[in-house]
């Protein structure tokens, strides 16, 4: 299949069932309520080394939140409920309740976990909750008046790891294809690209040579050992960027992907991008399986 | 299927416990198992004092109340009732579900216990409205009371949960021994408001005179609860559109120190 000069590969990316939690962060006007939630998604690219991947959903008007001030919608995923209550608690408490005048609530219904539940004990006492529809808040007395929290958030059963790959004639080429893509892929609901700037290239394989890594370099794809190893590169090809995508349902992530691809097959082979893949594990691992020219079709 | 009205007939010489008729039990039965109902305690069945018509228990109407019928709605899950005049004490009591509406005056003790549910008093109130019962721990639990009118004394006494809201003026040791929740008062307040309070907000339109000695101004604030206690009325505006808007900016007084301080009176700006 090719679209536009950019061939698209008879293959699939993998993804993987994840826990996800999407929470809201309002502040006294966006520049505050970024700040909090920009803090609490650092660090957060890949549960690999950061307990879960966390990004920016969307930005929230007014008239979006329940306190009637601008805000910012987060997801984060992690790969089981456990581990995702921790990395809540860790990252709100550190990261949105250190915040000036930032408030957070839970943006999705599902199985409960801990959002200001524990972090109340900040109060020293002096917090108290009010429960208003139905729903809990605590109020924790700080510095600049009053940190408002919802007690829990939703958590629900999530896609990771959906992904894609541009291969271009160099790094330039790619970055502005990748640009492209993430700019039309952040518009689609439900769906973040947890690597900075949504684009990652360390794309990495299962394993290595050495015993205590679990995974390494993706070296079929790394341009500079064409030659050294069995490379996936043809000569052309001077650089591969990959887009990682979390989504709270599997169509999610795979419309992200579509107007990620068509975002790039729209800059083309005249602008430097040759082929389009994705990243699999053979389908052994992953339960999602998103074949490109299914969705490109 | 038509509302099921019971019209009372004739003004009962004692008070009676109405507390068999609620929509949970009366569910399925028929036109002659509820007249056969037994009410009270002086051997009086429902058909004695009501004339019965319509079907559905789901919507209940008490025609012609009198503030001798006591404990309507008492423990009700489910369904309306609407009480057409005036309810006596104990109306509401420990409710879980359901909404009751009464059109005239409340006596003492309405929604006291109450854990969930609605309780809408479009006259006045009497005392402990939403308060403990004597040798209870904890008042309302749960829910809201709405009272158009006023409030008599000690209303929410013990409150634990809930939203009481107020519209007129509130009795004397308005949010006495609260130990959560939040009651507003659009008019003024009796003496000693707030007197051992634990937790919970009173929300105060207007400064009382003068406050127990053991509240102390915190200063202003603008809180945000506030605003979503503000936007959950707004759901249902024209039922509380007269406690509409509320505004976010208060003048905080903290107590009661004498019983811990964690509570608050808030007065509206």
């Amino acid at each position: 299949m090719i679209i536009n000069g950019v061939a698209i590969d008879d293959t699939f990316a993998e993804a993987f069932g994840m826990r996800a939690t999407r929470i809201l962060i309002t502040a006294l006007d966006l520049k505050w309520a970024y700040h909090a939630a920009r803090a609490a998604t650092g660090f957060a690219t890949s549960v690999i080394g950061c307990g879960c991947e966390a990004g920016l959903e969307r930005e929230l008007s007014a008239d979006e939140t329940p306190d009637g001030r601008p805000g910012v919608s987060v997801l984060l995923f992690a790969v089981s409920g456990k581990e995702l209550a921790k990395q809540v608690e860790r990252r709100v408490g550190q990261c949105v309740l250190t915040a000036p005048t930032s408030a957070v609530f839970s943006g999705i219904e599902g199985e409960p976990i801990n959002l200001g539940k524990n972090l109340r004990f900040f109060g020293d006492g002096y917090q108290n909750s009010k429960v208003i529809g139905g729903r809990r808040y605590w109020r924790i007395p700080v510095m600049d008046g009053e940190f408002l929290c919802e007690e829990t958030t939703g958590m629900v059963r999530a896609v990771g790891g959906g992904n894609f790959l541009v291969l271009a004639r160099g790094p330039a080429e790619a970055l502005a294809a990748c640009e492209a893509a993430i700019a039309a892929m952040s518009k689609v609901p439900g769906v973040i690209m947890p690597f900075p700037g949504g684009v990652v290239r360390s794309g990495s394989k299962v394993g290595s040579k050495y015993k205590r890594l679990t995974a390494s370099t993706n070296d079929p794809f790394c341009p500079t050992l064409r030659g050294a190893v069995k490379s996936e590169l043809s000569p052309d090809v001077g650089a591969v960027l990959e887009i990682v995508i979390d989504g709270l349902t599997d169509t999610g992530v795979r419309n992200a992907m579509r107007a990620g691809i068509d975002a790039a097959c729209k800059i083309g082979s005249a602008g430097g991008v040759l082929r389009i893949s994705a990243g699999n594990y053979g389908g052994k691992l992953g339960q999602f399986h998103f074949r490109l020219h299914e969705i490109v079709k | 299927m038509s509302a099921l009205t019971l019209t009372l007939r004739a003004l009962p010489p004692h008070s009676v416990d109405l507390s068999p008729l609620i929509p949970d039990r009366l569910a399925g039965l028929s036109r002659a198992a509820i007249e056969n109902i037994a009410v009270g305690s002086r051997g009086l069945q429902l058909s004695d004092l009501f004339a019965v018509s319509g079907d559905d228990a789901q919507q209940m109407i008490i025609c012609n109340s009198s503030e001798r019928l006591t404990h309507i709605g008492s423990g009700m899950t489910q369904g309306t009732i609407t009480v057409e005049g005036d309810c006596g004490a104990y109306g509401g009591l420990g409710m879980r579900g359901g909404r009751i509406v009464v059109t005239g005056n409340a006596g003492a003790f309405a929604g006291s216990g109450m854990s969930a549910g609605g309780l809408e008093i479009r006259g006045n109130a009497g005392d402990f409205l939403g308060g403990a019962l004597p040798g209870d721990k904890q008042g309302m639990r749960g829910g809201i009371i709405v009272v158009h009118g006023n409030a008599g004394d000690r209303a929410a006494d013990r409150m634990r949960r809930g939203l009481i809201l107020v519209g007129g003026n509130a009795g004397a040791y308005c949010g006495s021994r609260m130990l959560a929740g939040t009651v507003l008062v659009s008019g003024h307040v009796g003496v000693m408001p707030g007197f051992a309070l634990r937790r919970g907000t009173l929300l105060l339109a207007q400064r009382p005179p003068e406050l127990p000695v053991t509240f102390q101004d915190s200063g202003e604030h603008a809180l945000l609860f506030l605003t979503l206690l503000e936007r959950e009325l707004r759901r249902e505006s024209e039922r509380f559109a007269r406690f509409l808007p509320l505004g976010n900016r208060v003048r905080r007084y903290c107590g009661d120190l004498a019983n811990s301080g964690t509570g608050e009176i808030l007065v509206l700006d």
